[in-house]
């Protein structure tokens, strides 16, 4: 520790800190532009000047570090003189467009000139115009305003990774100009609008619609991935008007992901369900909630007296809360059902007898920085999990190894050391590489029955690589990801993973899709676990119940159409169904053509409720607005179910008192994935010529991004409704680019234009999924398709 | 005694009356201050805060730009704003009302007006037959405002030397 003396008071600081984090804990306040606590520091401003004794000149307070016996003055004339002066520089070119700025009332430089600027300028000479580029659809550019503080560089190249803005010029012809004159590419890019102290950078989707003094700012949590980031919700009257980061250390540290940030829009899509509506005669007609409600009551009974109670399933969409899941799995399994399922993206569960209590990232997600080394299974890592992505990216720049069992080769924001391409079918075999290479450098004891997979498996140079950085890394992890957990072959391929872990000394991770996923494990939203992953009947898992196995069906929040592993036979199944309900804050086509009843839900930020992220914590959030029309919290909605039912045991008065006693039916979980690795008997033989391989694109995840215009129109949106495959592969097909081709995968035919994309493994087709259009194909990830030209 | 004799006298001769009369009839003749609303009206000030407008440049383009200072300022929050980017990429009010139930009629949104575009003219001589004809909605201001744009702007020539 260092004693300086701050504005005359003694104070002691960590050696190192610099003079504007030192003020900043004894609560002074140094007017500031270019530092940002997370960003490095450039000292380009010169707003934070302060009076140092003994120095001549005044020093910049972000860029100077304290030492023993300084003396520092933050309000001395020569101090404030100075911070006048930079202050007139700076607005020298900077136009006087407060009114209709949309940073105006939540500007710094704003601020800094009421508080520290001189009110007259002795410049009175023209003002620079610059030409403003286009950052797409989410970020407004107005360059007339930029300081040229350069947070928006070092933040794209420091953070998110990418290098596609930079200063252009030189002198005062000095600009922040896009390298690439392309619209923004990172998936958090968003975060820019955060970061500008001046108006240059501004919000498009809520460009000009409010002004910072109106809005009330409430706490919520990232409705997508299982991050569980901090969301403030700046609301006026009733309407989320837009979304800003909330600071956590733990979690999302000052960042958010372009999803979390502009999915808000979602919420006032023209397609919002408002009134409940049934269906009768194949008439739809909108009704009260006691009718609606009523109506299916007496669906379900009606299937429950016809078929008898295991005729009744619930699917739910890893966006329901805990409250919600559990009170959903409650329902079902008191009215006598044992079906009951969120893992729709899933398709093998062959092995779910082994599944942890909750599948979770095996730690806390700031230990991620302290990782050596990293293999993703099966996973975009960098869309699908933009933070988790961010944080392995600090440990890459730290020195870890990036490692990706992939279909496609990914473009990463960091340099990464081995990219395994190659079809899914042949990812059983690459992770067996991997573990016979493993065993070859450490000698472990081998899993029983593992030898004799590997036996004919041949160990390449990249297998090898792969399985050195494993073992020497002091702190190697697994991770399993979205488009691993739809591998036709999960079971196998998870366990492969259990084994190369336990070759390697690595642990295993896993990367939960949805907000609500590990909240549903937890509360028993599977067939097989009951709450806390108490042993229950086993029922069927979502694909056995939409072919065929349940009559009545009740759809919490889920699109099945685009929201699970297999679209067509799920779509098939829910026609024949005799009942189906959907519990969905939006309506779609094929919802109206396959429900009998569609009751309105509240979206994330209009119920109360709790997620819990990857890594198990339990984070509560209130509704913030109020239910947009008819619309009700899916608790209260599942509540007023169970009695109409005559349910024991639905009577709750809050959301509180649900999650009370969940938790308490919970109890006590300790996470841990580390289960036994059982060795499959075989590895699939199956290498069909051409395989199906489709991820969800990056704003297709759920049924609220899916509506958020402005990220729908960016480049990540625009993932084209086509078949992309490797050159080679097209070559051996006898097809060229651009031609309409017919896809037949099973039963289904879709026709498509075609994509050549080097980067899908050979033997792939790329046909996004979670999609209309391609709705028709079977199983998104693996399965033999054929392509024929038209 | 003498006091009701001196009382006497003076009701005999009408002195009181007279007195009276003599008040009416000088004020008979002189200068006559009523005013005959509403052949005639009394002057106004320039800065006479009367019926809410908005202004137009002289090409016809709303001065509004939706800056929403005019509903933070309005101590009665009387004002009503809603904005949006227009098709040429101008912000511009979707909404913009102001409840002259509420109004207390002070002139701040005027004043904290950056582009003189809300104004109170000198107009206030209107009725309400209906309730809700007191919201004065954004067509009824630029009506308004191109209705009295002479007066308005006269009031602000007028008073230029002091703002």
């Amino acid at each position: 520790m260092l004693n300086i003396q701050i504005n005359g008071v003694d104070v002691q600081v960590k050696h190192g800190t610099a003079i504007i984090d030192a003020a900043a804990e004894s609560g002074i306040v140094i007017p500031r532009f270019c530092y940002h606590k997370k960003l490095s520091t450039v000292a380009s401003c010169r707003m934070c000047l302060v009076e140092v004794e003994k120095m001549p000149k005044a020093m910049p307070a972000c860029a100077t570090p304290v030492a023993e016996g300084m003396k520092i003055h933050t309000k001395s004339p020569k101090a404030l003189n100075a911070q006048r002066g930079v202050l007139e520089f700076l607005l020298i070119n900077h136009p006087l467009d407060c009114p209709v700025c949309d940073q105006g009332g939540d500007c710094p430089l704003q601020e800094a000139s009421l508080g520290f600027g001189g009110g007259v300028s002795h410049y009175d000479f023209d003002k620079r115009v610059l030409h403003n580029p286009d950052f797409g659809p989410l970020v407004a550019t107005d360059m007339m305003r930029c300081i040229l503080c350069t947070r928006c560089i070092r933040f794209s190249r420091e953070i998110a990774g990418v290098d596609d803005i930079s200063t252009a010029g030189r002198g005062e012809n000095i600009r922040i100009a896009s390298q690439t004159g392309h619209p923004l590419t990172s998936e958090l890019s968003g975060n820019l609008i955060d970061l500008c102290p001046v108006g240059a950078l501004t919000s498009k989707p809520a460009r000009f619609t409010g002004r910072p003094w109106e809005y009330q700012h409430r706490s919520a949590l990232g409705p997508h991935d299982s991050f569980g980031s901090h969301l403030q919700l700046d609301v006026r009257g009733t309407k989320v008007m837009r979304v800003v980061a909330r600071e956590c250390e733990e979690i999302n540290e000052t960042w958010l992901s372009d999803r979390d940030r502009f999915s808000y829009q979602g919420l006032y899509s023209a397609d919002r369900l408002t009134t409940p509506r049934i269906r009768e005669k194949g008439i739809w007609r909108e009704v009260d909630w006691s009718t609606a409600l009523e109506f299916v009551a007496n669906g379900l009974q009606q299937v429950r007296k016809t078929h008898g109670a295991p005729a009744l399933g619930a699917l739910v969409a890893p966006t329901a809360t805990l409250e919600e899941s559990y009170l959903i799995q409650k329902l079902i399994r008191t009215a006598g059902s044992p079906h009951i399922d969120h893992r729709l993206r899933q398709r093998d569960f062959s092995d779910q007898a082994h599944d942890p209590v909750f599948p979770w990232l095996g730690g806390a997600i700031t230990a991620l920085e302290q990782k050596t080394a990293f293999l993703v299974v099966g996973s975009y890592l960098r869309k699908e999990h933009p933070l988790v992505n961010h944080r392995l990216r600090k440990a890459v720049l730290r020195g870890a190894h990036a490692m990706f069992l992939d279909a496609v080769d990914r473009a990463y924001n960091y340099p990464t050391s081995v990219s395994m391409v190659v079809p899914p079918s042949a990812w059983e075999r690459s992770l067996l590489a991997v573990a016979k290479a493993a065993h070859a450098i450490t000698g472990r004891a081998i899993p029983t029955g593992l030898d004799a997979l590997w036996e004919s498996i041949e160990c390449e140079a990249i297998h090898r690589t792969t399985a050195e950085h494993l073992v020497n890394a002091a702190s190697a992890v697994l991770l399993l990801g979205n488009v691993a957990h739809a591998h036709p072959r999960f079971g196998a391929l998870r366990n492969l993973a259990n084994a190369v872990a336990e070759l390697t000394g690595a642990s295993v991770g896993y990367l939960p899709e949805g907000a609500g996923t590990v909240g549903a494990w937890l509360t028993g939203c599977v067939p097989h676990r009951g709450p806390g992953g108490k042993t229950v009947t086993v029922g069927q898992d979502w694909h056995t119940m939409v072919t065929g196995g349940v009559k009545g069906l009740l759809i919490l929040g889920a699109e099945l159409e685009r929201d699970c592993a297999d679209p067509s036979a799920a779509l098939k199944g829910l026609h024949q169904a005799a009942f189906v309900v959907s519990l969905s804050p939006w309506v779609s086509p094929a919802q109206e053509a396959y429900a009998h009843a569609l009751l309105p839900i509240a979206p994330y930020a209009e119920t109360s409720g709790t997620y819990l992220n990857l890594e198990g914590r339990w984070q509560s959030f209130q509704g913030v607005v109020a239910p947009l029309g008819e619309t009700r919290p899916a608790w209260k909605v599942l509540r007023v179910l169970g009695n109409l039912m005559d349910l024991s045991g639905f009577d709750y008065f809050s959301s509180d008192q649900v999650l009370a006693e969940a938790r308490e039916a919970i109890g006590e979980v300790t996470p841990n994935n580390a289960m036994p690795c059982v060795v499959p008997a075989a590895i699939s033989s199956e290498t069909p010529a051409l395989e199906r391989f489709g991820e969800v694109p990056p704003y297709a995840q759920d049924a609220l991004v899916r509506r958020a215009s402005a990220l729908q129109a960016t480049p990540d949106g625009r993932v084209p409704i086509a078949a992309r495959m490797h050159s080679a592969t097209l070559a051996g097909c006898g097809l060229i680019e651009g031609a309409q081709v017919s896809v037949r995968q099973g039963e289904g035919v879709v026709r498509l234009p075609i994509i050549v994309d080097d980067r899908v493994a050979k033997g792939c087709v790329f046909v996004p999924s979670a999609s209309v259009e391609t709705a028709a194909l079977g199983p998104v990830v693996g399965g033999a398709v054929t392509v024929v030209a038209v | 005694m003498f006091d009701t004799i001196a009382r006497y006298l003076k009701s005999l001769f009408l002195l009181e009356l007279l007195g009276g009369l003599a008040v009416t009839g000088r004020y008979l003749f002189r200068h006559k201050l009523t005013i005959q609303y509403p052949e005639a009206h009394t002057p106004l000030s320039p800065r006479f805060r009367g019926l809410h407008a908005l202004r137009r440049y002289p090409n016809g383009e709303e001065r509004c730009i939706a800056c929403k200072l005019c509903e933070a300022v309005c101590p009665a929050l009387a004002i009503t704003i809603e904005s949006d980017q227009r098709e040429d990429g101008t912000r511009r009010t979707t909404r913009y009302e102001i409840d002259l139930f509420k109004c207390i009629y002070c002139g701040a949104c005027e004043e904290s007006c950056p582009v003189d575009s809300i104004v109170e003219t000198s107009a206030f001589e209107y009725t309400f037959e209906r309730f809700g004809e007191h919201i004065m909605t954004k067509s009824d201001l630029l009506k308004h405002g191109d209705q009295y744009e002479q007066r308005i702007r006269a009031d602000r020539a007028a008073d230029a030397r002091y703002r």
